[in-house]
């Protein structure tokens, strides 16, 4: 189980059924939702020097308003190394957009994409995947 | 060479016609200009009936056989004995007056006009032949002769003439010939002037097409990839509140135990997946018919590990469906990855979606063989399988087989025309209760 997960989404029936999903499955002590990449750049920043604030596992819409997933790792990348260390990224989605696809494999600080909606199947499936691959 | 000699008579043909016009024109005048002197000369030694007689006989020949041959050049060589002729009636009319015999070098030079060089032969002979008589006969005393006021004509005095004559007919059919030879040089550059000035302005054209073209090209790009953006960012809009739905449903799955709750979330949920895949099919329907076909090189493990991905989920429900990948590269492949990737997921769902309820172990074969000129795909699995008499309409657009199908009716129509777009087919093998194989070739699109 993660310690801490964090969750960035602007719908907010996506976050409630995100923090339900992760808790009910024994997924994650803690989920820390943000509707808004805004919200969860300055949620990191101010943790950077905490790394036990730090969630270890963060979900990341795409299509948000305003900063937009992939606009979200363009910052993500100029944060201190401290926060990279901890925070593992996996795209969450509804988008089938092979391009969408390509660009999160490229970036170094996505794990994998996932598309949504996050159900107990996959969620199983990624903890197993995960503890195994770290 | 024959075949330039052509050429140059086709291309020539119209300025010759304009040449013989003219020259027959001035001809015209100087036949009359001659016929009128000869009134003229008439006047000195009274030869009216000469000047009459043998000028109109003349007039006569030349214009007569203008008339009845029109096509032909053969009024110009009489032209030429006419104007020797005239030339013995004036020498003749004043009775051997010297000067007279100059009248042979204005005909000689005037033929110049018809740039012919033979047109010189007929009037040489006539003079030549001509001088040999009269001069014979005045000097043998015959009366009525009139060729030189000299006394008498010796021998050497005689060749001297002749030659002078035949080094002027020969210079005025030099001048004809050279003239001519000119005339066609100036003819074949100004045609290849204008062949170049077309060519040029035909490249100049060509270019500015062809810039068109790129434009309009550019443009269509252009606006097939806003078109793609557009398609996918709709796409995307009508399923996200569809997937907000499945996760409602899955948590709500989770902590309720009644049986006519869950029966009902069960329907929701396939009806919701139903419309998702409806979503996902329109999409790749209309990437398929609108974007070109990619060239890239393709890893046919790695594209069916990233299919088989998607359907772990699906495969693990009771019974398990084991799934088999065979794959043997003999030769790199180069097609359209993102196309095949949409041929092997239809195949692949319908497969799981369709396998046997009843048989002990389902399994889905899935081989693949490149070769440099092909590659053979085949789908193979042990389910429901399709009616002989319905297998051709499996590919229709829409078409389903039975009512209770959780397809579009558009998944294998998609395969159909993806394979047609990369220019391969696809057959089916069926028996209903045993299973079915689908077979696919495909041509190798080698990078160049």
């Amino acid at each position: 189980m993660y310690k801490k997960v964090m969750v960035v989404d602007d719908n907010q029936i996506d976050l409630y059924v995100a923090e339900i999903s992760l808790k009910r499955n024994s997924f994650a002590a803690e989920v820390v939702i943000k509707n808004s990449a805004i919200a969860a750049l300055e949620y990191l920043e101010s943790a950077a020097d905490t790394p036990e604030e730090l969630p270890q596992l963060i979900f990341l819409d795409i299509n948000m308003p305003e900063i937009n997933g992939f606009e979200f790792l363009e910052a993500f990348q100029h944060l201190p190394s401290s926060i990279h260390n901890v925070c593992v990224i996996m795209m969450l989605s509804s988008s089938i957009d092979p391009e969408d696809y390509k660009k999160a494999e490229e970036n170094r600080f996505v794990k994998r994409f996932l598309n949504k909606p996050l159900v107990k199947e996959k969620l199983k499936e990624l903890l197993l995947e995960l503890e195994y691959g770290s | 060479m024959v075949e330039n000699n052509i050429g140059l008579q086709l291309l020539t043909a119209p300025f010759r016609l304009e040449v013989k016009k003219r020259s027959d024109k001035i001809i015209n005048y100087f036949l009359l200009t001659y016929f009128l002197l000869g009134f003229v000369l008439a006047y000195f030694y009274d030869t009216w009936l000469v000047a009459f007689g043998i000028g109109s006989l003349s007039l006569l020949a030349y214009y007569s056989v203008k008339l009845i041959l029109p096509a032909s050049n053969l009024y110009q060589y009489v032209l030429s004995v006419v104007l020797g002729t005239f030339m013995a009636q004036f020498i003749y009319q004043m009775h051997g007056l010297f000067e007279m015999h100059f009248t042979a070098f204005i005909g000689s030079a005037i033929l110049i006009t018809y740039q012919n060089w033979k047109l010189q032969i007929p009037m040489l002979i006539v003079v030549i032949a001509h001088h040999s008589v009269f001069s014979y006969l005045q000097n043998t005393g015959v009366d009525g002769i009139y060729f030189t006021q000299l006394d008498f004509l010796d021998l050497q005095t005689f060749v001297i003439h002749i030659i002078l004559a035949g080094v002027i007919f020969f210079i005025c059919g030099l001048w004809a010939y050279q003239l001519k030879k000119y005339s066609e040089t100036h003819i074949m550059q100004t045609v290849e002037m204008a062949k170049l000035q077309k060519e040029a302005l035909l490249s100049i054209e060509r270019k500015r097409n062809e810039e068109a073209l790129e434009k309009s090209n550019s443009e269509l790009r252009k606006s097939n990839a806003e078109l793609d953006k557009f398609v996918y960012s709709v796409s995307h809009d009508l399923r996200a509140p569809l997937t907000s739905m499945l996760g409602i449903i899955d948590i709500s799955e989770e902590v309720t135990e009644d049986p006519f709750i869950n029966k009902n979330l069960g329907f929701l949920k396939s009806s919701i997946k139903k419309l998702d895949v409806f979503i996902a099919d329109i999409l790749h329907y209309s990437r398929n018919s609108r974007l070109e076909v990619v060239k890239e090189q393709v890893d046919f493990r790695q594209l069916t590990n990233e299919v088989m991905d998607k359907f772990k989920f699906m495969c693990r429900k009771t019974p398990a469906i084991k799934v088999d990948i065979d794959i043997i590269e003999d030769s790199p492949f180069v097609c359209d990855k993102q196309r095949l990737v949409i041929v092997f997921n239809n195949l692949i769902s319908n497969a799981i979606r369709y396998h046997s309820p009843v048989a002990e172990s389902p399994f889905i074969n899935i081989s693949v063989h490149s070769k440099p000129e092909e590659v053979f795909i085949s789908v193979k699995d042990n389910g429901i399988g399709v009616k002989k008499e319905l297998q051709e309409k499996i590919f229709n657009m829409f078409y389903r087989i039975s009512p209770n199908s959780e397809g579009s009716g558009l998944g294998l129509y998609i395969v159909k025309e993806t394979i047609e777009k990369l220019n391969g087919r696809i057959e089916i093998e069926s028996e209903l209760g045993t299973g079915t194989e689908f077979k696919i070739l495909i041509p190798n699109v080698q990078l160049n």
